[in-house]
C-alpha cells in the first residue's frame, strides 16, 4: 500500500500491453496489484465493506472493458485510482439519505468491530465520513495511500494547490470531528 | 494568527513535502512561535491517528470474484478485452447506475422474466367482464369459467387477433392444460392482484418494452428459452439470493451461490447475455425505468411471483414453440398497447378452450 505508484508505472504499462495481447496472467497480475489498494480506497471513502467490494469489481470490469482506450501517455495508476474514486463518489450519490446515515453510524463497525477493527479505526472512520466526499478523497489518498500532492492531483484531476487547500480544509474538520468523537466516547 | 504560508509550511512538513530549506525555515518558526508549535502538534496527532489505522484486508472472495469474471481460455473469443467488453456492453455501460455488473445482469435477467410473465398475463385470463378490464386483469382475477362465455365474447372483429388464433401453435397453447393451470393457479392470481405488478403493467415503460423489437427478438430466442428451463436458473430464482438482489450484500450471496456458479458455465446463459437483443433490451430507456421502479423490486421479492417462476406449467409454456410464435407476433405486440385488444385476445382464448373442452 505504501509503495510509490510512480515506481511501478512501467510494470503497469507492461501488464497492460500483455492484457491487450490477451494474456490472462497479465490481467490477473493487474488484479493482484490493485485489488487490495482499491478496496481500501473504496472502503475509506464509503465506510462499508459490501459497497467497497462492489466498487472494486465495477472498476475492474471497467478497466478491462476500456483497456484499449487507455492512453499510455498517462499513468495507469492515476487512471485506475480515478475510476475507484469516481465510482465511490457515484455510490455515495446513489445512497439514500437513510442508508447513508445508517452506514455512517455503523462505519467500519460492521466490518470492523466484529472482525478486529480497532477503536482508532472506528474513530477515524467516523471522522472521515464527516468530510465532504471530495475532501475525503484527498485525505484517503494522502493518509491511506501515501500519495504525494502531485499524485493526488493527477488522480483527481485537480491542481496541486487545490489538493493542499482541500487537505487543509479537511484536516480542520477532522480535528474537530476526532475531538468530538473522543468526547462522545467519554460521555457514553 | 498563523499566516497562510506558515500553515502551508507546517502541513507540507507533516506530509513530507518540504524541501530541506523549507524544513529549516519551519524549525526556526517553531522555535519562535508557540501557536505554530501547537498547530504542528495538532497535525501530528491527526496524522498519527491515521497512521494507527492499518490496511484492511479485502474479503477473500473479492479477488476470486474478479478473476472468475475473466474469461476461461476455452470460452475466450477474441481475448480478455473483447470478452469483457462484450459482457460489459450488455449491461455495464447501459446500467451505469447499477451497483455491480454481475448483479445488474441478473437483475436484468429477472426483469426480462418479469416481462415474460407479464406477457402471459397480458392476455388477461381469466375473462374480464364489462369494461373494467385492465392489463393484468386485477379486478377480475377470478378463476376461469369457460361456460360463462357468450357469443358476443367470441365474435371477434379484430383481424389481428383472429390471425393469431389461426396459428395452430397459438391455438394449442391457449387450449393447453398448462396454460389453463397457470391462469388458474393461486400464485398467478395473487401476483395479478398486487399493486406492484399492476404499477408495472400499467406503466408506459412496460408497454414500450413490450412493443420493442429487441424484446420480441429476445423472448423468441432459443437461448432464452433454454435458459429459462435450466435447472440452475430455476434454482437460483427460487432462492433468497435472487430475492435479495437489491440488497447490499447480494454480490456476496451470489458468489457463494452454487446455482449461480453453475449458471455462469451454461452456454445458454452466456448466449443470452451476448445477444444483440439482450443488449438492446438492457439499453432501452423503458426497461431501465421498469428496473428503477419500487414496484419492480417488490415484484422480485414477491413470494407469489417467485412461485410463478418456479411453476412447471409456466415454464412449460415458455418452452413451447407456440409461446415463441405468440410473443414474436406483431399482433401480440399490439396487444400490449391496448386493453381492448388484450381483452379480445383473452376472450377468444377462453372460447377456444371451451371449444376444446367440448370436443373432448
Amino acid at each position: 500500500m505504501k509503495e510509490t505508484p510512480l515506481a511501478t508505472d512501467e510494470e503497469d504499462r507492461a501488464l497492460v500491453e500483455r492484457c491487450l495481447d490477451d494474456e490472462r496472467d497479465a490481467a490477473a497480475a493487474l488484479v493482484d496489484r490493485y485489488e487490495q489498494r482499491l478496496f481500501n480506497v473504496a472502503l475509506r471513502m464509503l465506510g462499508n465493506v459490501q459497497d467497497a467490494e462492489d466498487v472494486v469489481q465495477t472498476v475492474f470490469f471497467n478497466v478491462f472493458h476500456k483497456l484499449r482506450s487507455y492512453d499510455p501517455r498517462f499513468k495507469f495508476f492515476s487512471w485506475i485510482y480515478r475510476m475507484a474514486v469516481n465510482e465511490s463518489l457515484n455510490t455515495l450519490k446513489r445512497r439514500k439519505p437513510m442508508v447513508a446515515l445508517e452506514d455512517d453510524l455503523g462505519i467500519l463497525a460492521s466490518g470492523g468491530g466484529a472482525d478486529g477493527a480497532t477503536e482508532a479505526e472506528d474513530r477515524v472512520g467516523k471522522a472521515l465520513q464527516s468530510l465532504k466526499p471530495d475532501d475525503r478523497a484527498v485525505v484517503v489518498l494522502k493518509h491511506f495511500m501515501s500519495f504525494s500532492y502531485e499524485e493526488i492531483g493527477e488522480v483527481l484531476g485537480i491542481p496541486v494547490q487545490t489538493v493542499k487547500s482541500r487537505l487543509f480544509t479537511a484536516r480542520e474538520r477532522l480535528r474537530v470531528a476526532l475531538d468530538e468523537g473522543v468526547r462522545s466516547d467519554a460521555d457514553s | 494568527m498563523l499566516t497562510r504560508d506558515q500553515v502551508e509550511l507546517i502541513q507540507q512538513e507533516i506530509d513530507g513535502a518540504n524541501t530541506p530549506e523549507a524544513s529549516a525555515a519551519l524549525r526556526s518558526l517553531l522555535e519562535q512561535n508557540p501557536e505554530a508549535r501547537a498547530y504542528a502538534a495538532e497535525l501530528r496527532r491527526l496524522s498519527g491517528a491515521f497512521a494507527r489505522v492499518g490496511e484492511r484486508q479485502s474479503p477473500p472472495s473479492l479477488r476470486q470474484s474478479i478473476l472468475n469474471a475473466l474469461p476461461q481460455p476455452a470460452a475466450s473469443r477474441g481475448g480478455i478485452v473483447a470478452w469483457v467488453g462484450q459482457r460489459l456492453n450488455l449491461v455495464g455501460e447501459l446500467l451505469e447506475g447499477a451497483i455491480m455488473n454481475k448483479k445488474s445482469l441478473l437483475i436484468g435477467s429477472a426483469a426480462v422474466a418479469v416481462v415474460i410473465v407479464a406477457a402471459g398475463l397480458i392476455t388477461g385470463f381469466p375473462p374480464i367482464g364489462g369494461s373494467s378490464g385492465t392489463i393484468g386483469g386485477v379486478e377480475k382475477a377470478t378463476r376461469y369459467h369457460g361456460h360463462e362465455m357468450t357469443d358476443a365474447d367470441i365474435s371477434l372483429k379484430n383481424p389481428e387477433i383472429q390471425a393469431l388464433f389461426q396459428n395452430d401453435q397459438v391455438l394449442r397453447l391457449v387450449q393447453s392444460d398448462a396454460f389453463h393451470q397457470l391462469m388458474a393457479s393461486d400464485a398467478f392470481r395473487t401476483v395479478m392482484a398486487t399493486d406492484a405488478f399492476n404499477k408495472i403493467m400499467q406503466s408506459d415503460a412496460f408497454r414500450q418494452i413490450m412493443a420493442s423489437d429487441a424484446f420480441r427478438s429476445l423472448s423468441a430466442s432459443d437461448a432464452f428459452r433454454q435458459l429459462n428451463n435450466t435447472a440452475a436458473y430455476r434454482t437460483l430464482q427460487a432462492q433468497d439470493a435472487f430475492r435479495n438482489l437489491n440488497q447490499a450484500d447480494a454480490m456476496r450471496q451470489l458468489n457463494q451461490n452454487a446455482a449461480y456458479q453453475q449458471l455462469q458455465a451454461i452456454d445458454a446463459f452466456r448466449t443470452v447475455m451476448a445477444t444483440d437483443a439482450f443488449r438492446q433490451v438492457m439499453a432501452n430507456d423503458a426497461f431501465r425505468q421498469i428496473m428503477a421502479q419500487d414496484a419492480f423490486r417488490q415484484i422480485l421479492a414477491n413470494d407469489a411471483f417467485r412461485s410463478i417462476l418456479a411453476n412447471d406449467a409456466f415454464r412449460s409454456i415458455l418452452a413451447t414453440d407456440a409461446f415463441r410464435t405468440l410473443s414474436a407476433a406483431e399482433a401480440f405486440r399490439t396487444l400490449s398497447q391496448s386493453q381492448a385488444l388484450s381483452q379480445d385476445f383473452m376472450r377468444e382464448a377462453a372460447s377456444q378452450q371451451v371449444s376444446a373442452q367440448a370436443k373432448n
